[in-house]
């Protein structure tokens, strides 16, 4: 947009230039021009003619000119010169030469301009470069035409990407369509969309996230492209809620989907003044923690390991940084998160509840830029810019915490020998081959310490990586390849008994690869299928002695390994305007590989050690066991009206690997766990349906989603369990199962000044461990309620804009308190009292109740400046509220005394400073 | 792990600034339920002493709700049995018994409803002899440890028990004492006496995952150096017992939901009963295990002479002496709760009796905190 203004009052000052001269022949130009920009080259032709030359410098700073004319005439030279770098020109009567890119410009009016009638654009009555591919679309005014005419013709594909013009970044999500016939689609991750129409003209709209809305004028003849290059809203640096998707919460499809932009996740006032997509995830309905300065979620009832949690398509096992106060991401690096909690698309796979998508951006394609912030306890810094101008950028972000630095200050000597610091990475390069081919590159790395008082070091770090090369095969169809490769690590090494000096450690390796296509039949339907496989590789634990002195004895577990497969295919049809649905069939195959040594026990005996009968080798690569299964992924919806819509979904998911935790929250120790010939896959089904409606023009988002769910086969232990460097496992698990179900309201204003959100769920989660043997039975074999099981919760995430510059926000979040066991009795034992527990969380702990509140000050909004700045004063528990984490009974001098323990037991103000440049 | 526990909290302080941890009372169960509790093992050599009691309210206070007129039997596997005897009220004993280590027992019980129990029939395991107690000062606390192996290597799993016993003095010497209306000159030492404490905690250790069964300075006790224990004299008798694995889980179990819950990577408390079974009701809840062993002792002794010079504590808070005229003594000393020091004379350079010297009973007289009998074992 910004250029076309430019543009225009460029036109509009070679008006006042224009110099009355009079028709004179072509002249002729001789020279040597090596290397030229084209500004140096127009000025020499300038200055060797009358002619005066017109141009967006912008678009042409790239463009060198070498040519050694002899005697030729000006159009043959500007010919020359401009065609190899796709550049257009047109000379009007008055010697002006007008350089455009793309089309040349029309100096002349159409003969029937004056002559009343409606007036039809210029562009239909001039000969245009129809067959030169348009390198990007930029301009709302011009009209475009995609294909050459054909006789007959009744459909074309209409594709291409939606970037952003400055950064060069795809714009995801964003709606592309027309308004008549209504047709329209959202552009994928890689800002790609299609359209399939009759030909014809057309105005097409484009909305979306963090862009300026705009059109663009095209007339279809036959199957093409359109680039779009869309302008930013540059008000809000890089974080501003557009009316984008307006009307998704009806018209879309999707079901269970909740999308947030960095601009919403910055929005919410967390505990250290860092925005934190998994703290605001939290916030959305249906998510739930088993306790603040945690990020392990549960999703509608499931567990935590129920998971996917991907960055960049390579999955992250452990996303958070100290004891879960952080997350793992950067938040500067990120684009969108999305987090699918029903309807889960069939692409998606291998976790039960939920798939929470992290995108990163893709870097700025035009110009070197970065940002960062300093705060109370992390700094972080991300760079971007471009590689190759145009065709590929770098993103790269890091982020460290200075906590060690505090801890020494302090008084109190352990703590001064403690330490506790992290560290994360990540890089991000997109790089465009051309046209058709596109190359992707995401790392990540981060590494958490930390050391008690001298005594036990903790370590541990997540390393991720992805490739992808997309590859468009056609209008219709286009395909993408990813390799991917996720690690996790812990270390736990004790130091200060020199005999018992050891180190502790475990770590899983995942390496996956996967082919995804999307293929875009007709109107009617848009089909993705897709191949993928991971191979899981993972050392459950080793213990190996630290020291000379040390008496341990080396103990490793025998390392596990096991392939895990699926092919995919999905349908969108859309049935009528009114009504879609989209049928999906995902089946998944995993083998769980040797070499290992399996024990056999008894049959019809509990799981012990004194039931071993006998182990067996299996060899490399022999199958310990196969589990498959299709997995269906089907939803459906109905538009009632244009405001509103009912959908529903039915989907069912297989999951292979298992987190095994026995604590109250969510450890760095916690391991994860293949399935085996004794720990069978967790297999999920759910069914909802939901109710969508939205008023005064797509403003206001209301909707009503209930579920039930039910899941087979997760892991639950029995009492004391002992979980690390256990030889024989399956003798302290069990398989138990869980039902939950639940309706989630939301209300939802995302534009104005006023805008945030309101989500009410009711819920159940329980759990059922019932087995014909006494020890593998919990309370009785009866369902009890599990760790998530909050029944009530209200969440209000509410943001007032007073100006452009000052924004504030206030978080209100009530639930249930959760479930805990309890001492029922207490007894002697050699004189000391101790307590009896009641039945596994028979009770629960007080309500959570707590409120946050977020000032924002941005800094000037002129576009030209060093850099913009925001200060984010944010105070987290306002009202100082002790929200138990945990409530506990323990034996001290000979009384038994209950104790709750809060975590953020006061007010949290804190403040951080945010640049970019 | 402990020491993660123990500190994680401090991180959370200075991490959060606010982390806070606030008495927690709920308001559940008026009426708790009443399980059989049974406690105590089988001794393999010497005197097995069984405590039979109910669970009882939470909200704690009450004594011991013990369960009298019981039959309480030691079977071994092949039927033989050692019948305890009701020494007090819930408190079982037998003879000293002699028990082969080679065959497996379990204890039988019959209580006065007439309720038949049994424990598991369980191996015996004999404890070795603790190689050492030492001591050191560290970081100006005294850090006491046991230190244990088995040639054999078949013990592997231990659990200790201690008793604590300290010298203390009264702040106050008092050589009087009021007897039947008149004050006399005491016949016994009360200003010095000792004290004994049984320990509060599980004290576990496994040496599974050593390739030599050797536990090397355990650390079992932890005084801060100006202990009042330390002040003059301290011993502490360790017993040690050799466990069975499923007895040793037990121990661990038992320590952890009740010595180690509370910070975030603890396990969730679990329900934990033992290897008592009802033989009438298979639903009854019965709690206790009954494991058999024999028991090994050992002796420390730390004397305030081998620690560097300390300001300990006293223990005592004491007002100064105050002054009872003859008049009065009736009144003061009557109902025992001060106690005459010395005999107050005036005016100065005469021996006229005036009155007494006086300080609360506390202050004076050691008996109230402990025994004046100078133990057998203090040396």
């Amino acid at each position: 947009m910004k250029y076309f203004y430019r543009l225009l009052l460029l036109v509009l000052g070679c008006v006042g230039s224009v110099s009355s001269y009079a028709q004179t022949p072509e002249p002729v130009i001789s020279g040597t021009f090596r290397g030229l920009t084209l500004e140096q080259f127009v000025r020499q032709l300038e200055a060797q003619t009358q002619y005066r030359f017109f141009f967006d410098s912008a678009a042409v700073k790239q463009v060198k000119v070498t040519l050694q004319p002899q005697e030729q005439s000006l159009t043959s030279v500007l010919q020359q010169a401009l065609a190899p770098v796709d550049l257009r020109f047109a000379i009007d009567a008055d010697h002006n030469v007008f350089i455009t890119p793309g089309r040349p410009l029309v100096t002349t009016l159409p003969g029937n301009f004056f002559q009343g009638g409606v007036a039809t654009p210029a562009a239909t009555d001039q000969p245009v470069a129809v067959a030169e591919p348009v390198r990007a679309a930029t301009n709302p005014a011009r009209l475009y035409e995609i294909g050459s005419p054909r006789e007959g013709l009744t459909k074309a594909t209409l594709a291409g990407h939606v970037r952003e013009a400055k950064s060069g970044e795809p714009v995801l999500g964003a709606s592309v369509y027309i308004e008549a016939p209504a047709v329209g689609v959202s552009t994928d991750q890689f800002g790609y969309y299609a359209l399939t129409l009759p030909p014809g003209r057309y105005t097409l709209n484009i909305r979306g996230i963090g862009i300026r809305n705009t059109q663009r004028r095209i007339l279809l003849h036959s199957d093409g492209k359109l680039e779009v290059e869309v302008e930013e809203d540059i008000t809000n640096l890089k974080e501003v809620v557009i009316e984008a998707e307006k009307d998704k919460n009806v018209a879309g499809m999707q079901m269970g989907l909740e999308k947030l932009d960095i601009k919403t996740i910055r929005q919410v006032p967390t505990a250290f003044g860092e925005a934190d997509i998994l703290r605001v995830v939290l916030t959305l309905p249906g998510v739930k923690a088993i306790g603040e300065g945690s990020t392990g979620i549960s999703v509608r009832g499931g567990g935590t390991d129920q998971n996917l949690i991907l960055f960049n398509d390579a999955t992250v096992y452990n996303p958070s940084h100290l004891f879960g106060f952080f997350s793992a991401f950067n938040p500067d690096m990120l684009k969108t998160v999305e987090l699918y909690k029903s309807a889960i698309p069939a692409r998606y796979g291998g976790r039960l509840s939920s798939v929470l998508d992290i995108a990163t951006r893709d870097g700025n394609k035009k110009k070197f830029s970065g940002s960062g912030g300093i705060g109370a306890l992390t700094s972080r810094l991300t760079l971007e810019g471009p590689i190759i101008k145009d065709k590929s950028s770098f993103l790269i972000g890091a982020r460290t915490s200075y906590s060690d630095w505090l801890l020494h200050l302090l008084p109190n000597r352990d703590l001064r020998e403690s330490s506790a610091s992290f560290y994360d990475l990540s890089a991000h390069i997109s790089h465009e081959l051309n046209e058709k081919n596109s190359l992707y590159a995401t790392g990540y790395l981060s590494r958490d310490r930390f050391k008690l008082a001298s005594d036990t070091a903790y370590a541990y770090q997540n390393r991720s990586g992805s490739l992808k090369w997309k590859h468009i095969f056609s209008n219709r169809l286009y395909g993408v390849l990813t390799g991917t490769f996720s690690q996790y690590q812990y270390q736990v090494a004790s130091e200060r008994n020199p005999v018992t000096a050891s180190e502790l450690s475990y770590g899983i390796t995942q390496l996956g690869g996967q082919a995804d296509f999307s293929f875009f039949l007709n109107a009617k339907h848009t089909i993705d299928f897709g191949v993928s496989t991971l191979r899981y590789r993972v050392q459950p634990g080793r213990l190996v002695p630290q020291g000379n002195e040390s008496l341990i004895l080396p103990d490793e577990l025998a390392r596990e390994q096991a392939q895990e497969s699926a092919l995919y295919l999905s349908d969108r049809i859309d049935i009528t305007s009114r009504l879609a649905v989209s049928l999906g069939l995902r089946y998944s195959l995993y083998q769980a590989l040797g070499p290992r040594d399996v024990n056999q026990y008894l049959p019809g005996a509990p799981r012990s050690t004194g039931t071993i009968v006998d182990t067996v080798r299996y060899g490399a690569g022999a199958t310990i066991a196969t589990y498959h299964g299709p997995e269906y992924r089907v939803s459906l919806k109905y538009a009632l009206t244009d405001n509103s819509s009912v959908k529903a979904s039915y989907n069912r998911t297989r999951q292979y690997i298992n987190q095994l935790s026995n604590t109250a929250s969510l450890s760095p120790t916690d391991t994860w766990k293949l399935s085996d010939a004794y720990v069978r896959p967790q297999v999920g089904d759910q069914v909802s349906v939901g109710y969508y409606h939205n008023f005064r023009r797509n403003t206001i988002e209301t909707s009503v989603e209930t579920y039930y769910k039910r899941m087979h086969d997760f892991v639950d232990y029995k009492n004391g369990a002992r979980l690390l460097l256990n030889h024989h496992l399956e003798t302290d698990l069990i398989n138990a199962e869980g039902k939950a179900y639940g309706v989630e309201v939301s209300i939802k204003k995302s534009t104005g000044k006023l805008n945030g959100w309101l989500n009410y769920t009711y819920s159940r989660s329980l759990v059922q461990a019932n087995s014909s043997f006494a020890a593998e039975r919990i309370n009785g074999g009866k369902y009890y309620p599990s760790n998530f099981d909050k029944p009530h919760d209200v969440m209000l995430a509410g943001n007032y804009r007073f100006s452009r510059r000052f924004s504030t926000s206030v978080n209100f979040n009530y639930s249930t308190g959760r479930p805990i066991t309890l001492p029922l009795a207490l007894y002697y034992v050699d004189g000391v009292p101790r307590v009896y527990y009641s039945d596994r969380n028979a009770y629960r702990v007080p309500d959570y109740y707590r409120v946050d509140f977020a000032m924002n000050i941005e800094g000037g909004h002129k576009a030209k400046k060093l850099a913009h700045s925001s200060w984010t004063v944010s105070v987290y528990n306002l009202t100082g509220r002790r929200n138990p984490y945990s409530v506990y009974f323990k034996t001290q001098e000979g009384r038994v005394a209950g104790y709750q323990l809060s975590i953020f037991g006061q007010p949290i103000p804190t403040v951080t400073y945010n640049f970019k440049f | 792990m402990p020491l993660l526990k123990q500190y994680f909290l401090w991180l959370l302080l200075v991490l959060a600034l606010p982390g806070c941890v606030d008495p927690f009372e709920p308001d559940v169960l008026d009426s708790p339920p009443k399980y059989l509790v049974v406690n105590g093992f089988i001794n393999l050599s010497g005197v097995t002493t069984i405590r039979l009691s109910r669970t009882q309210s939470i909200a704690g206070g009450a004594a011991p709700l013990v369960e009298p007129k019981a039959t309480v039997t030691i079977v071994d596997e092949t039927g033989a049995p050692y019948t305890l005897t009701e020494q007090t009220p819930g408190t079982y004993v037998s003879a000293a018994l002699n028990l082969s280590p080679g065959r497996k027992y379990q204890l039988r019980l019959r209580t006065a409803a007439g309720r038949e129990y049994a424990s598991a029939l369980v191996a015996a395991k004999v404890t070795p002899p603790i190689e050492s107690l030492r001591w050191a000062l560290e970081n100006g606390r005294v850090q006491v440890y046991v230190n244990t192996r088995d040639a054999t290597n078949s013990t592997r799993y231990y659990r200790w028990s201690y008793a604590e016993t300290w010298q203390f003095e009264t702040p106050y010497y008092s050589g009087l004492e009021y007897v039947g209306g008149r004050v006399q000159p005491r016949t016994e030492d009360v200003s010095t006496c000792w004290t004994t404490v049984n320990s509060s905690s599980i004290e576990l250790s496994s040496t599974a995952r050593l390739s030599q069964d050797v536990v090397a300075n355990f650390p079992l006790v932890l005084l801060p150096g100006n202990s009042v224990k330390l002040r003059v004299k301290y011993s502490v008798l360790v017993r040690q017992y050799a466990q069975t694995p499923e007895e040793y889980a037990y121990w661990e179990l038992l320590k952890a939901n009740t010595e180690t819950v509370g910070s975030l990577f603890d396990p969730v408390p679990s329900q934990l009963t033992g290897n008592v079974r009802s033989l009438t009701d298979d639903t009854e809840t019965v709690i206790g295990y009954v494991g058999a062993s024999t028991e090994t002792q050992k002796r420390l002794f730390i004397s305030s002479s081998e620690l560097p010079a300390t300001v300990y504590e006293t223990g005592y808070k004491c007002p100064r002496p105050d002054t009872v005229l003859l008049g009065g003594i009736n009144g003061a000393f009557g109902n025992g709760a001060v106690v005459p020091l010395f005999g107050v004379y005036g005016p100065p350079l005469t021996s006229i009796l005036v009155g007494y010297a006086t300080a609360p009973a506390d202050c004076a007289d050691c008996r109230r905190r402990g025994t004046n009998k100078r133990p057998d074992f203090w040396q």
